[in-house]
């Protein structure tokens, strides 16, 4: 089996707030994270996908075509964009790494026929990272 | 859960080390360990990776708390190995070489008890070209 990755990178806003919490329970659990006017992250997105290199090809999958799910599934999504005002499937969610990491699998799995969806690795910044597997897959 | 999620995060610190161990000849240390059986020791600028997982808490959308992983680890961690050497000030490599893959091994095990989530594993880049994993027995 190989693993193949290919790597995008978006800039969207964001902050972390739960209404069924007070304000001072909002600000001692998120901190800084809960400013009411949000705050930005450079994000990279490493998505790998499983599979056998085909024969003819060559290719576990046509990177061009990873590229346009990508393209469609995330830029388009989530680029320049208020994450808790603008993508409508993170509303009620707080938009934290690890609930962005999820979103987009979600989004990419069932898009994704030529091999499998391996891992999907958010970064919002070098040293903070979320991992999202297929439950059981590690 | 149809998906599983983990969290990553790194950490930076610096440390002397020396490999050499007493079970060997002087000839034999330098034969195996080269360059790092330098008697004087030399340092690194270590990159900790590591990884926990769990259930995303719906109330906070977390696995766990940064807060709450970044002052375990500083406590467990960056405190006991930051400009320290490895050697003589770490009770763990009085016996042992410290190696980055016994560092891996002594770090997972200051980490495991994490209260919040579960420790995955840990990666080391001793340099931009080396790293190491563990990742339990």
């Amino acid at each position: 089996m190989i693993l193949i990755t290919r790597k995008i990178e978006f800039s969207a806003s964001h902050l972390y707030h739960n209404p069924a919490l007070s304000p001072e329970e909002n600000r001692r659990v998120f901190g800084k994270c809960n400013n009411p006017h949000g705050h930005g992250h450079n994000y990279t997105l490493e998505v790998t996908v499983a599979g056998e290199p085909d024969p003819v090809t060559g290719m576990v999958l046509d990177l061009k075509e990873l590229k346009d799910i990508l393209e469609r599934e995330v830029m388009q999504r989530m680029d320049h964009r208020f994450l808790n005002y603008e993508v409508a499937e993170l509303k009620g969610q707080i938009p934290t790494c690890e609930n962005i990491a999820r979103v987009i699998w979600e989004l990419l799995e069932p898009k994704i026929t030529q091999g499998k969806l391996h891992r999907v690795r958010l970064y919002e910044s070098a040293d903070l990272f979320a991992d999202c597997y297929r439950n059981g897959a590690c | 859960m149809a998906v599983k999620i983990e969290l990553g995060r790194r950490y930076r610190f610096a440390a002397s080390h020396r490999l050499h161990t007493k079970k060997l000849s002087e000839e034999e240390n330098t034969r195996i360990f080269g360059k790092c059986a330098n008697p004087y020791g030399h340092g690194h600028n270590y990159v900790l990776e590591i990884s926990v997982s769990g259930d995303i808490d719906p109330a906070t959308g977390m696995i766990a708390n940064l807060a709450d992983l970044d002052s375990f680890v500083e406590h467990e961690v960056i405190e006991v190995f930051d400009c320290r050497s490895l050697n003589e000030d770490v009770a763990a490599f009085r016996q042992t070489v410290p190696t980055t893959e016994n560092l891996c091994i002594e770090i997972f095990e200051r980490l495991k008890s994490f209260p919040k989530a579960k420790l995955e594993r840990v990666r080391v880049q001793e340099t931009a070209n080396n790293s190491f994993e563990y990742a339990g027995k």
